[in-house]
This record gives structure tokens, C-alpha cells and sequence, in this order.
């Protein structure tokens, strides 16, 4: 602990930005290429005999837009109501329920979210809300899952000081128990994130229009050229979240 | 009969064995003694080749360990660690029988075998033999280890801190299980520890090492009269030496033939120790003892002065 | 503690009376006459006035009201009632399409409404929950739905003709033979082949350092890019090797089809099995391994006596995550071509028929569970020491 606060004092502002390049140098990567658009030129190699070698239904930076909001939203509310759900069965009060829970996080997480995804369309119809509703739900598993191994791994010892020593309930979770797991948490969010954003893009095929789209319209169409387009920018998109979360990681 | 010349191991820039000689007769409990890092488990790795030196030669029976298999080698000596490194996936029998089955004896000798060292170890076989590791106690598992070691009959056994993990009380109750195995086998040990006493309770002659090099070797008795250095005194507790040394010794080798006196009414028993005479002298405050052999029937008699003058005579 | 009675059991209560609510409020059914018309939702109740609605209701307040007071036989009655409440289920589906579907109707199809996922959903969750109370083994666990499978399939094939699912089933059964035939084709080499792979893999890293940095970076790499993306791009290249060279396209590889599915599926499985393969061969217990040269094994008797049996378990395990991921992605493999299950789940999509879409994510989801299974039974199985 203390190393790391004195660490931090000597690190200039120069090294501290050295350490998110990588996740920034993605980050840039996928702006640049939102902006591919102006390349058609090089698409036109990869399909010279169609007439439209660029995705222009909407904007690459409308699609990504849609596609960070719609993982965005959802992986907030799966953070809330994991990490809520995780501390709930965790407390005395709500500890019948923590075999079940947990048993249905690990079950749940067999389930392929392909299927999920499709069997929230029934329920919910087409459109944005029902992948909203079903990246929520998918993403909740490795979440709460994670919350739960993290605060469950805390050693008794630990716990017992901690109360020992006169601190109340709140103070064990906040100070305590939620720093200890907050590593294995974060990772939990990080899978999470990375299976919403692949899911996501299959939301294309139930009527969300985001990054998925140029690849199922190329799919449909046979233009190598959108697919190409579409699946750069996701995987682009996947890479600058995962590389940010590996940052945060490394550092907790 | 193990003796190492010259020996040398070095790790990188780091020497850990650095030129020890030492001779190890042949059925005797000779234990290497020091602080952690002090070359002890690399010189007991280097005669079964774990480790190989890197200078010096290291002989078995006259022959240098290099000029066998090493694989044959190691199956001829017995090897007992710390934390037992007893196969979880085995049971119990299956684990005693691992080296004569890698010797390929006849699988009817190989259960008698291992039936015979189960009861020599004081497991029940009825009840141990289909156990896993993970169910047995720390002693347990230790004595499995011991019998596995023991199970193709090797002359030499290396025992790496085999009781280091286990309590106070397992721990007494294996050393004392094992100078027993020893007064009947007469195996050629090598026992490391970093613990003094146990050294001091088992030890045939101690070695004790410092950075790498033998510090002083001898008998336990000898070593508490004589410590080459202060470190060696340390090692040994300082003052607490007077009493380590009379925990050694046995009532029966001080007391005297039963006198024309009337008995003194407190007894102690003919194996008992000094050091287990002086508290019991000190607990009833009396200054002489009984002394009763195993059926209670006095034999002899211990004073305080015939106590104390031990350390002249 | 003086108290004798132990405190309520929550999870059931709350899961029973839930379970009562939905099952009488909720639309259990809904009819249609045909493929195109939207149907007529039914509730439990409206069903013959509602009374076998009722008697199905009773099993569940009885567990709710054991669940107050729980005790061992009080436990074993509410699982019985469960398992009782699973089997009748499909009885009274079949009871209700019998009156809901006149004999005019040639064409009627009943679609399973809320109540009845809800229910179907609430129940297996109790089942969860009462196994784990009573301590059951996964062995009694499947002996249980024995006679829950039993009821569904007579029903099934005795009296529930008219349900939807089944008439789509009927429909195309031998293109779901064939998609299902694809499908696990397509896990199973892509799982075998990674299998083989990775042992390679693994045998390279751990004799170079640098082969492992590099290995677990690319792989680390392939799994965190989309699925739809990578098998995306992968069509390019394809399409391009399958015009390019004849023999290529001869064997199936091109743009679209079986070649981009199967080499997505092989690296996403890698890491699972690398990672897991070399997990289990690096972290078996080193004083065991000394041991086992210090008793004089030879390296091949300390690999295959020691480190591979104890490394099976973990190797195992990495087979279970890879195949449970391989039986998801396939489904999305559908998307290029490449068949399988999925190929029902996005068509239904595209067409709005939502029970070709449950005909596919229905038997994926069943096909993940029993891997998850079956593997993690094998692995309970091979784990050292036994279960003892």
C-alpha cells in the first residue's frame, strides 16, 4: 500500500499518461477508422464489381454511438443490480437466498447469449429494448458470480479483525469487504462488458441498428467490402474496452 | 556409508554448499542442523542428485554418485520431505507401494510389503489402507510418508524437515516413533531440521551449518560441553543449554545402587531423564528420588548431588 | 438457542407464492387458428372453469406453507410436490389444447404463454434450491427429472399435436436432424481439433518462455474480438483463398459456409483449452513432483503417473468451458452460412415466427446444459482423491 501511494507521488503526469497508451492508441485506431468512410478507394479492392463499397445507411459514428450507449446502459444497470444483488445475498439478512443465486449465476452462464438474445425477442419484441433487456440479464451472471467469489474469498481472519475491532456492518462491506474484491469484481464487469459488446452486434439481426449492421446487410447482400467495415470497428471497439479494463486491473 | 569431499553447489552468483567434507557411517542418525538457507536441504539434495554439485565428489559405498542412474539411484534411497508430497490422487497403500512397485516386484510381495510397513507405523490397515491423502491428519500423512520412504527396504534415508508442519505433541510422538524404527533398522539417516532440540533428541552426531560451510560436527553431548562459536551457542540456547543437555541424559546412567537408607518417597522411572528428575525434585522439594524400573519395583537411587555431578564426573 | 423451530425458508415461500401468482393471473396458452393469424391468449383459469387450474395451484401453496416451517421430511414432501408439479404440467397443456382446439381448426396452434415459462422457470428453480438443502448428488438430481422428462415426451407425442412448437418441428424435421447434425459436427471439431492444438501448444510454452508470452497474447487477443466480427473477418480472406485456388473450393472453402465458422470456433477455443491445459500441468502441488523424482520415477513415469492424472481434472474442466462456448458460437456461425441449429433461431427472426426461433435456441440451450454436464460429472468423477 504504501509503495504504491509513494509510487504515485514520483510518477509525473507524462508517465502516468504512458501507462493508458495502449487502451488510448486503440481508442484512436477506432475513431480513425469511424472515419473510413473517406476510403473508398481501398474497399473498392476488396469488392470491384458492386456499386456501393460503403456502408451509408447511417454514419459509422452514429452506429458506434448506438452501440456504446446500448452496452453502455446495459452494463450499468448489470453493474448496479450484480453487485447489489451480490451484497444482498451476502448479508445476514438475505443469506437463504445465496445457494440459489449463486447456482443460477453458474447456470445461467451455460446458456449461449445467442439464445438469450433470442428468446427475448418473444417477450419483448423487436427493436433496442429488448437487447437492452437481454445484455442486462446475460450480463448480470459474471457479475454477480464474480461479486460473490470475490467477497466470498475474504478470509474469516480478516473479517473477524475487522469486527473485532468495532466496525460496524457498513463499515466491514465499504472498507473491508468491497476493496478486497473490487479486483475479481472488475474483472467480473470486464467479461461482462466483452460478451455485451459481441451480443450486441448480434442485436442487428432483431432490429438494432449499431455496429452489427454493415456486417449483416454485407451477410445479406454479399458485400465483403461492409462486413469488412463493420467488423473492424467492433473488433476495434472490443479491443480499446478490454485494453482499458486490463489497465484498471493491472493497477488495483 | 555416505561422504561428500570438497563439495560445492552454487546458484548464479549465490553460494549455497560451499566445500563441505562430512563422513556418514553406516547406521548412523546423523542430522544436519542450521538456519534456514544454510546449505542443509541443498547438501541432502545433492547425495540423492535432486539437486547436482557442482564440485567436489559425493560417494555412496565408495562409488560416486554420479557413476549411477540417477534414477536408480533415488530408489535405492529412501526420501521423506516436509510437506509429504504424498500423491492426493493415490490411496494410502497405493502410495507405500510406489517404489516397489517402480522395482517391479511381484504385486502379492508388494501388499504384503506395505501391510507389514502399515503396521510398523502404527496405521491400522483395515482402516488407512483405501484412505486419500487429503483425509488423514498432518501425522498421519507424515508416517504414510515415512512408510513410503521405508518401503523397498532402502539402506540410506534423507528426511528433508519431515516433522517441521506437524504440533508440538506429533512432533515429539514421531521423533520418539522413529529412534525407535531406528534401534531396530539401522538405517543410515540424514535428517535435516532447523529445530535444536530435535536435533539434540535424535542425533547420532549433529552437523551444523552456517553460510554454506560445516560449523562444528559431533555428538549431541559434546556439542552442548564444547561450542565451537558463538553462533553454535546460540543455536543451542545459551542457558538453557544446562537443561537441554540433562533431557539427554537417563536417570539410569546417574543413579546408585538402592542404599541401606530408607526409601525416598517420591519415585522416578529408570528411563526417565534428569532434566524430568530436577522438575520432580523441584515440584515435591526434595533432594532425592526413587528410582523404579517398568514394573514400579525400586532398583536404585537418584540425590541431588549425584544429579548435579553428573556434569563432573 | 432455545428455539426449536427453525426460521422460514424465504427462498421457497417467496418462489412458491410467486409462482402461484403468475400461474393464476398470467395468460397460460394462446391459440391460433393458423401460422399468420396473431393468437387468442388463454388464461390458467379460463381452462374447464378453472378447477384444474386450482388443484395445480395446491401442490404450490402446500410447498409455500412447508417452507414456513421447513424440516428434512417437510423438504423431501416439497420436492416430491415439485417434481410432481413438473410432470402434471404437460397434462394439463394437453388437457387445455384439447379444449381449446375444436375440431375446426385443422391448422390450430398453441403457443406457451407467460405464465407457464414463468412457472416452468420458478419450479426448476426450486428444484435448485431443494437440492442443494437436502444435499442431493448430481446423480439424484437427473433421476429426478426422469419422470418429469417421461411426462413431457408421452404428451408430446400422445396429445399436443397442435402445439406450435411441435408443428414447426414436424415441418422441417429433417432439416432439424440435418441443422442439429451440423452443429454438433462443427463443436466437436472445432473442440477436437483445439484439443490437439492446444496439447501442442502448451507442450512449445513450456519449453520457451517467449512461445508462451506471445501464445497467451494472441490468444488473449482472439477471444476478446466479437464473434460476429471475427467471423467476419475471416470471410474475406476466405472468399478470396476459395476463387483463388480450385481445390480449395472443391472441399467447401470459400467466402461463406463451414471454413471461416470452423476456424473462428478453433481459436476461440484455444485459449479456454491452452489456458486450462497449462494451468493444470504448472500448478500440481511441486512437492509432490520432487517427491516423485526424489522415490525415483522417471520423467515419463512422473508425467503419466503424477502430473497427468492430476492435471485431467483441470484439462476437463477446460474442455467443458470450450465445448459450452463452441455450442454458442455455432449459433452465430449460422449468420455466415456455415448451418447448424442457429440457422432456425435467425431465420424465425427474419420471418417474426417466433417458435422456429424457440425450435433453435431451445435444443442449444439444452444441447450447453448437457455438455456442462456431462463434463462436469466426468471431472467430479477424476478428481484425486476420490470422491470419498
Amino acid at each position: 500500500m504504501k509503495s504504491t501511494a509513494l509510487d504515485a507521488r514520483r510518477i509525473t503526469p507524462l508517465a502516468r499518461a504512458r501507462r493508458w497508451l495502449t487502451p488510448l492508441a486503440w481508442l484512436a485506431l477506432l475513431l480513425l477508422s469511424a472515419g473510413m468512410g473517406q476510403l473508398e478507394w481501398l474497399f473498392r479492392l476488396i469488392e470491384p464489381d458492386v456499386r456501393a463499397v460503403v456502408y451509408r445507411r447511417s454514419g459509422f459514428f452514429a452506429l458506434l454511438g448506438q452501440h456504446i450507449l446500448v452496452v453502455g446502459v446495459a452494463s450499468l444497470l448489470a453493474v448496479v443490480l450484480g453487485v447489489g444483488a451480490a451484497i444482498a445475498v451476502t448479508r445476514p439478512a438475505g443469506r437463504d437466498f445465496l445457494p440459489l443465486v449463486s447456482q443460477l449465476a453458474s447456470i445461467g452462464q451455460t446458456f449461449p447469449p445467442v439464445a438469450v438474445l433470442a428468446l427475448a425477442v418473444p417477450v419483448l419484441g423487436f427493436g433496442t429494448l429488448p437487447i437492452i433487456v437481454a445484455l442486462l440479464l446475460y450480463g448480470l451472471l459474471p457479475i454477480v458470480r464474480n461479486t460473490l467469489a470475490g467477497i466470498g474469498s475474504i478470509p474469516a481472519e480478516v473479517h473477524e479483525a475487522a469486527r473485532g475491532m468495532g466496525m460496524t456492518a457498513g463499515q466491514v462491506l465499504r472498507q473491508v469487504e468491497l476493496p478486497l474484491a473490487a479486483p475479481v469484481i472488475l474483472a467480473g464487469i470486464r467479461t461482462s462488458v466483452t460478451i455485451n459488446i459481441a451480443t450486441a452486434a448480434l442485436g442487428a439481426t432483431v432490429g438494432a441498428s449499431n455496429l452489427g449492421d454493415p456486417i449483416i446487410t454485407g451477410i445479406v447482400n454479399g458485400n465483403t467490402a461492409y462486413i469488412v467495415q463493420g467488423a473492424v470497428l467492433i473488433g476495434l471497439l472490443a479491443l480499446a474496452v478490454d485494453s482499458g479494463f486490463e489497465r484498471l486491473l493491472r493497477r488495483g | 556409508m555416505i561422504e561428500l569431499f570438497d563439495v560445492t553447489k552454487r546458484f548464479g552468483d549465490e553460494t549455497a554448499v560451499d566445500g563441505i567434507t562430512l563422513r556418514i557411517e553406516k547406521g548412523e542418525l546423523c542430522v544436519l542442523v542450521g538456519t534456514s538457507g544454510c546449505g542443509k536441504s541443498t547438501t541432502l539434495r545433492m547425495v540423492n542428485r535432486l539437486i547436482e554439485h557442482d564440485g567436489g565428489e559425493i560417494h555412496l559405498d565408495g562409488q560416486p554418485v554420479r557413476s549411477f542412474d540417477e534414477v536408480t539411484l533415488r530408489r535405492r534411497i529412501g526420501y521423506v520431505i516436509q510437506s509429504t508430497g504424498l500423491f492426493p490422487h493415490w490411496t494410502v497403500a497405493r502410495n507405500i507401494g510406489l517404489v516397489p512397485r517402480l522395482l517391479k516386484w511381484p504385486r502379492a510381495r508388494v501388499r504384503e510389503r506395505v501391510e507389514e510397513l502399515m503396521r510398523l507405523l502404527g496405521l491400522p490397515v483395515a482402516e488407512f489402507a483405501d484412505k486419500y491423502p487429503r483425509q488423514l491428519s498432518g501425522g498421519q500423512a507424515q508416517r504414510v510418508g515415512v512408510a513410503r520412504a521405508l518401503a523397498a527396504d532402502p539402506d540410506i534415508l534423507l528426511m528433508d524437515e519431515p516433522f517441521g508442519a506437524l504440533d508440538p505433541i506429533t512432533r515429539e510422538t514421531l521423533q520418539h516413533e522413529l529412534r525407535e524404527l531406528q534401534a531396530r533398522l539401522h538405517k543410515t539417516i540424514v535428517f535435516v531440521t532447523h529445530d535444536m532440540d530435535e536435533a539434540l533428541s535424535l542425533a547420532d552426531r549433529l552437523v551444523v551449518m552456517h553460510q554454506g560451510r560445516i560449523v562444528q560436527q559431533g555428538g549431541p553431548i559434546e556439542l552442548l560441553h564444547d561450542p565451537a562459536n558463538a553462533f553454535v551457542e546460540s543455536l543451542l540456547g545459551g542457558m538453557d543449554r544446562g537443561l537441554k543437555e540433562a533431557a539427554l541424559i537417563k536417570v539410569g546412567e546417574r543413579m546408585l545402587p538402592l542404599g541401606p537408607r530408607l526409601l525416598a518417597s517420591e519415585r522416578i522411572a529408570y528411563g526417565a531423564s534428569l532434566s524430568q528428575a530436577l522438575s520432580v525434585m523441584l515440584w515435591h522439594q526434595v533432594d532425592r528420588l526413587t528410582v523404579v524400573d517398568e514394573e514400579d519395583i525400586p532398583i536404585g537411587e537418584l540425590s541431588l548431588r549425584r544429579l548435579l555431578g553428573a556434569r563432573a564426573s | 438457542m432455545a428455539e426449536g423451530r427453525p426460521p422460514p425458508n424465504w427462498v421457497l415461500l417467496s418462489l412458491m407464492l410467486g409462482a402461484a401468482a403468475a400461474w393464476l393471473t398470467l395468460d397460460a396458452v394462446s391459440v391460433a387458428a393458423n401460422r399468420i393469424v396473431p393468437g387468442t391468449p388463454h388464461s390458467a383459469l379460463d381452462v374447464m372453469n378453472g378447477w384444474p387450474a386450482l388443484l395445480l395451484a395446491v401442490p404450490m401453496l402446500a410447498v409455500a406453507f412447508l417452507a414456513w416451517r421447513p424440516h428434512d421430511k417437510g423438504l423431501r414432501l416439497s420436492l416430491a410436490a415439485v417434481v410432481a408439479l413438473l410432470t402434471l404440467l404437460p397434462l394439463w397443456l394437453s388437457a387445455a389444447t384439447s379444449v381449446l382446439v375444436t375440431s375446426d381448426m385443422p391448422q390450430a396452434r398453441v403457443a406457451i404463454g407467460a405464465s407457464l415459462w414463468l412457472l416452468l422457470f420458478l419450479l426448476l428453480l426450486a428444484l435448485i434450491e431443494l437440492r442443494t438443502r437436502l444435499g442431493l448428488s448430481r446423480a439424484t438430481a437427473w433421476l429426478l427429472l426422469i419422470p418429469v422428462v417421461a411426462g413431457w415426451w408421452v404428451a408430446l407425442s400422445l396429445w399436443l399435436e397442435p402445439l406450435a412448437l411441435l408443428r414447426e418441428y414436424q415441418a422441417r424435421s429433417d432439416q432439424f436432424i440435418g441443422a442439429l447434425g451440423t452443429h454438433l459436427m462443427l463443436v466437436g471439431a472445432a473442440v477436437a481439433a483445439s484439443l490437439i492444438l492446444a496439447v501442442l501448444l502448451v507442450l512449445a510454452m513450456r519449453r520457451h518462455a517467449g512461445v508462451r508470452r506471445v501464445g497467451f497474447g494472441v490468444l488473449n487477443f482472439l477471444q476478446t474480438i466479437p464473434s460476429l466480427a471475427l467471423f467476419g473477418l475471416l470471410l474475406a480472406p476466405l472468399a478470396w483463398l476459395g476463387a483463388r485456388f480450385d481445390w480449395l473450393a472443391s472441399i467447401g472453402v470459400g467466402g461463406i459456409g463451414w471454413a471461416p465458422a470452423f476456424l473462428a470456433l478453433l481459436g476461440y477455443s484455444l485459449l479456454p483449452m491452452v489456458r486450462n491445459i497449462h494451468v493444470a500441468l504448472e500448478e500440481v502441488d511441486p512437492a509432490v513432483i520432487e517427491s516423485a523424482h526424489g522415490m525415483g520415477m522417471s520423467r515419463r513415469q512422473v508425467f503419466l503417473q503424477v502430473r497427468l492424472p492430476l492435471a485431467l481434472p483441470v484439462v476437463l474442466e477446460g474442455l467443458r468451458i470450450t465445448t459450452v462456448q463452441a455450442i454458442g458460437l455455432t449459433a452465430v456461425a449460422a449468420l455466415i452460412g456455415a448451418g447448424g441449429l442457429g440457422t432456425f433461431i435467425f431465420q424465425g427472426l427474419g420471418q417474426a415466427a417466433m417458435d422456429m426461433v424457440l425450435l433453435g435456441a431451445l435444443p442449444i440451450i439444452a444441447l450447453a446444459l448437457l455438455a456442462d454436464a456431462l463434463f462436469g460429472s466426468l471431472s467430479e468423477c477424476l478428481r484425486p482423491g476420490g470422491a470419498a
